[in-house]
């Protein structure tokens, strides 16, 4: 294995008087997938948004590729999470005016790739992910699963370093949970992306190659077998 | 059980609730204003006609229940001030309303508007013109049209009947003016074009927080409510929201009743009394806002599919149609067309035009979602902001029609008012030839003032820079009258210079007189031919006359528009060639220019005049004159059409926000995948540009329309004033630049990307 690709060390972040994170500490290599466990409540969601640099801890330290992220400013967090890390969220996370086509483009054209090019990229991702006919779609006619496919695609479409995936499967049913979870983690290995999978079900959590378990918002990192 | 929601469920609820009860309130207060508007205005006339003391026909004879009443108009400072000077010629002589007894002599009854002039440091400005009486007491609110007008009723024992009007009675004088087959399509015109754009802020209100509604109603399907249920629902939870709207607009118009008394308009004043609704149209207001608010409710339900597990908008919108959208304007035209061409010969068929008027503008508000439509579903490609704006506008182009909307009626209604405006400005406006730079004001004495003293005190006015003066009478020849009427012509005696400024003078010194020829009104001259002999009276009826030839050294001179911007026959004079003491009381023209260091200067000259003769007339000159009813009209265009302007804003604003914090979640998670600011802020500009632009275009030309349809209405030629429309697209599109400003910092609150950890 590699060094780490992602480090956080000792995070602590408080919502008003409710602390969330408590010494938190975490650590992915690339090409890894970890999960992130715990119950409801116990900091897991909100450790995902402090690696991801969605949100700055109250102290603490995270670093993507030796680079400090909380010394970053907004707007050079915003380019690294454009250009290295990639999104799948459980709810409300395609934009519902554009066509699933344009929904995976969204981020490329975000790093300024032209139309034409973002669409035949995305176009690509739509296919290896088995949702070619919804291109044409508007999130609002097609299904859960569907979507969190769509998703994906959009995540993986400008080839990030890490995929972040908050409960990927918390809306679907079981087997089309484990299809997603297939796919995701399948296209992640094909093109070697870490990914750190916030989830509360064992049998996501399964298709991790490590387990980090989070409760009272301080972490464990549980060792699993290849 | 919508009811109960609507205003239950905490914070959620009340953050649905309170934004539309303000809107509808704002916009029921408004309706219930303009609805009490006929009602104020009768009572103030009411108020007008029971103290008339004007009276046409036979005078009647003095006795013990007479009243001599002079009437002295003045002015302070712009605003009109009523005077009467009394004079009871019996113990049962009538009492003015307002007033518990007449004033007696030496005594002065006052408004308390104008006590309050009175007590303010500017009070010496207008005291003199109470010729000395003491204030003992205020006129009551029955006796006035308002409670800004300055008024007074001076009391004296010295007043003749020759100057004034014997009454037995106040009030049953003649009716009022009438406003003009123009000036009524104006009125009806402006009516419609300020009192639709709230009627679509009204409609917008309701829908404040929609998304919300219809989440709480998914969650309802989910424990069993079925479709026609969550229909009930939705209409209970609107009726109750429009009706609390109700309650806050009955207390808005409540509290700004008692502001009214405070505001004068046009120097127009209304007691809080005054401003009460017809009943009529309270209940029509009361019901009809409710139900409105439920068929909208109901009608943006059929856009949605709610499901127990979430809320489906329909995917693309159903084509609009165009149809049913035109038959709307083209009635208007129709309601209209019949009276292209007959309006200015007296037809008052108000009723018809203000339905015609509101088809058409309302015709431009339905046509706005299908333009748009079709505009919109066109767009393609362009930068990230520019296509989730357009995709936005594809998917639901309603919304943002509907934001829009009031602007484009307003801009519609203005565009085609100014377009009257122009037209009537010309019949409304007179030029009055006066010339500002020969004099600023005219004092005219009566017959009975030493005029040599009066002069003196006039020309040593404070803030007067320069004067001229006339003494002034008719001549008519002195022999037995052979036509009827009898030719007269003026005689103005005065210095050279004086005579100057009504004809072209050669050459003058004391001595010479003059006789002025005017091209247009030559058959008086013929009869005053050098030599005449002629009899002088002060030009009242009363008046002896005293005898006077025309000298034969008279020349005829060309005239020269004189200061009032008239141009007489005259027979000019200067002192030399005419025994002035022979002739007895004449009256006195005095013209003045002013110190521009002294903006009291007219106050002051008003002062000097009232307290050489009360009756002094004192005339403040300007270069056009426009009839009042107009100015009022055009002012309440200006102060309406801002009032809607803002209101539109104001509704802009909140349908803005309420569209962002919809979407908070949405705008957290692009902000989250690395999505820059400034392509989110772009994307809300253009969502909010695109239709701007696209119902202002719509608005101009239904408002060009308009326009030319009330131009024929009045036979006037169709002509189009550019910049008037450019200045009120550009008024409107700054309006709406305003209102996303001002949304921006509520966006950068948004864009947050820890809002995601509300998931």
């Amino acid at each position: 294995m590699t060094g780490p690709l992602l480090v956080a060390d000792d995070l602590h972040k408080s919502f008003g008087p409710t602390p969330a994170l408590a010494g938190a500490s975490f650590r992915i290599a690339a090409g890894e997938i970890v999960s992130i466990m715990g119950p409801s409540g116990s900091g897991k969601s909100t450790l995902l948004h402090c690696l991801a640099g969605i949100v700055a801890p109250d102290s603490g330290r995270v670093a993507y590729q030796d680079r400090d992220m909380v010394a970053m400013s907004d707007r050079e967090r915003s380019a690294l999470r454009r250009s290295q890390f990639g999104f799948v969220f459980q709810f409300g996370q395609l934009v519902p005016e554009l066509t699933c086509l344009e929904n995976v483009a969204l981020p490329l054209r975000l790093e300024r790739v032209r139309r034409r090019e973002a669409e035949r990229r995305a176009r690509d991702w739509l296919d290896r992910l088995e949702v070619t006919d919804l291109a044409g779609k508007r999130p609002g006619e097609i299904s859960g699963g569907q979507g969190q496919r769509v998703a994906m695609a959009r995540a993986l479409a400008t080839a990030p370093r890490v995929i972040f995936a908050d409960e990927p499967t918390g809306a679907l049913d079981s087997l089309n949970g484990e299809r997603v979870m297939r796919l995701l983690t399948g296209a992640a290995r094909d093109t070697k992306a870490a990914v750190v999978l916030v989830t509360h079900e064992a049998r996501v959590a399964a298709y991790a190659d490590r387990e980090v378990v989070v409760r009272d918002g301080r972490t464990r990192d549980l060792a699993r077998a290849a | 059980m919508g009811a109960r929601m609507a205003v239950t469920g905490g914070r959620d609820g009340w953050t649905r609730a309170v934004p539309t009860a303000l809107g509808v309130g704002i916009g029921v207060a408004l309706l219930l204003l303009a609805a009490a508007v006929p009602g104020a205005l009768d009572a103030r006339q009411a108020r007008g006609d029971a103290r008339d003391d004007l009276r046409l026909g036979e005078p009647i004879p003095a006795a013990a229940n007479t009243l001599l009443v002079a009437p002295v108009e003045t002015e302070f400072r712009g605003q009109p001030v009523r005077g009467r000077i009394l004079r009871p010629e019996g113990p049962q002589a009538p009492v003015p309303p307002g007033l518990a007894a007449l004033p007696r002599a030496g005594e002065v009854v006052v408004s308390p508007a104008l006590k309050k002039v009175l007590d303010s440091p500017d009070g010496h400005l207008f005291a003199p013109r109470l010729g000395g009486a003491t204030v003992t007491g205020t006129i009551g609110a029955q006796g006035l049209a308002g409670p800004h007008e300055l008024a007074f009723y001076r009391g004296t024992d010295s007043l003749s009947a020759d100057r004034a009007v014997r009454l037995d009675a106040f009030g049953g004088g003649l009716p009022g003016e009438g406003l003009g087959p123009v000036l009524i399509l104006l009125v009806v015109v402006i009516f419609v074009v300020l009192l639709l754009p709230i009627a679509v802020f009204l409609g917008t209100a309701v829908r404040f927080g929609g998304e919300r509604r219809d989440r709480r109603l998914a969650a309802l399907r989910l424990v069993g409510a079925d479709t026609a249920m969550t229909r009930r629902i939705a209409a209970g939870e609107a009726a109750a929201g429009a009706l609390l709207g109700v309650a806050v607009g009955a207390a808005l118009f409540a509290l700004g009743r008692q502001v009214v008394p405070l505001v004068s308009l046009w120097d127009i004043s209304v007691y809080a009394d005054d401003v009460r609704p017809a009943p009529a149209l309270v209940a029509a207001i009361v019901l009809v806002v409710p139900t409105v608010a439920v068929l909208v409710g109901l009608i943006a339900l059929r856009g949605v599919l709610i499901e127990p597990l979430g809320v489906t908008r329909r995917a693309g919108a159903p084509r609009r149609r165009l149809w049913w959208r035109l038959i709307l304007p083209v009635a208007g035209l129709a309601l209209l067309y019949p009276l292209i061409g007959g309006i200015r010969g007296g037809d008052r068929a108000d009723y018809q035009i203000a339905a015609g008027v509101t088809l058409l503008l309302i015709g431009s508000v339905t046509l706005l979602p299908w333009l748009m439509d079709l505009t919109v579903r066109r767009m393609r490609g362009g930068p990230v902001g520019w296509q989730l704006a357009t995709r936005r506008l594809q998917l639901d182009s309603a919304t943002s029609a509907r934001l829009v909307n009031g602007i484009a009626v307003a801009v519609a209604g203005t565009i085609a008012l100014q377009m009257l405006f122009a037209t009537v400005e010309d019949e409304a406006t007179t030029r009055t030839g006066q010339d500002t730079t020969r004099a600023q004001a005219a004092v005219q004495l009566g017959p009975g003032v030493d005029a040599p003293a009066a002069l003196d005190r006039l020309r040593t006015t404070p803030g007067v820079r320069h004067s001229f003066a006339t003494l002034w009478a008719v001549a008519t020849p002195d022999r037995p009258a052979q036509a009827d009427p009898q030719p007269f012509i003026e005689l103005r005696i005065g210095d050279c210079a004086a005579l100057a400024e009504y004809a072209r003078l050669d050459s003058c010194r004391d001595g010479d007189t003059f006789l002025v020829q005017n091209p247009s009104d030559a058959a008086p001259v013929d009869a005053f031919v050098p030599g005449t002999r002629l009899q002088i009276r002060d030009g009242s009826p009363q008046s002896a006359g005293a005898r006077w030839r025309l000298p034969e050294t008279v020349r005829t001179v060309p005239s020269r528009q004189g200061p009032f911007g008239d141009r007489n026959a005259v027979i000019l004079a200067t002192p030399g060639t005419v025994p002035v003491s022979a002739f007895g009381p004449l009256a006195v023209h005095f013209f003045a220019t002013f110190d521009p260091a002294d903006p009291d200067a007219l106050e002051h000259l008003r002062n000097t005049g009232a307290s050489i003769d009360p009756f002094a007339s004192v005339t403040s000159m300007s270069a056009t004159t426009e009839t009042n009813r107009f100015t009022n009209i055009r002012r309440g265009l200006y102060i309406g059409a801002t009032l809607t302007l803002l209101l539109i804003g104001a509704s802009m604003l909140v349908g803005l926000l309420e569209q962002l914090r919809e979407r908070r979640r949405l705008l957290a998670m692009l902000v989250a995948v690395g999505t820059r600011r400034a392509t989110l802020a772009w994307s809300v500009f253009w969502q909010v540009a695109v239709p701007l632009v696209i119902g202002l275009t719509l608005a101009a030309a239904s408002g060009i329309a308009l326009g030319a349809v009330l131009l024929r209405m009045v036979t006037a030629p169709i002509a189009v004033n550019w910049s008037v429309v450019g200045l009120t697209t550009a008024l409107a599109a700054a309006v709406v630049l305003l209102v996303v400003g001002l949304g921006l910092p509520a966006l950068w609150r948004l864009l947050r990307a820890d809002g995601l950890r509300t998931d």
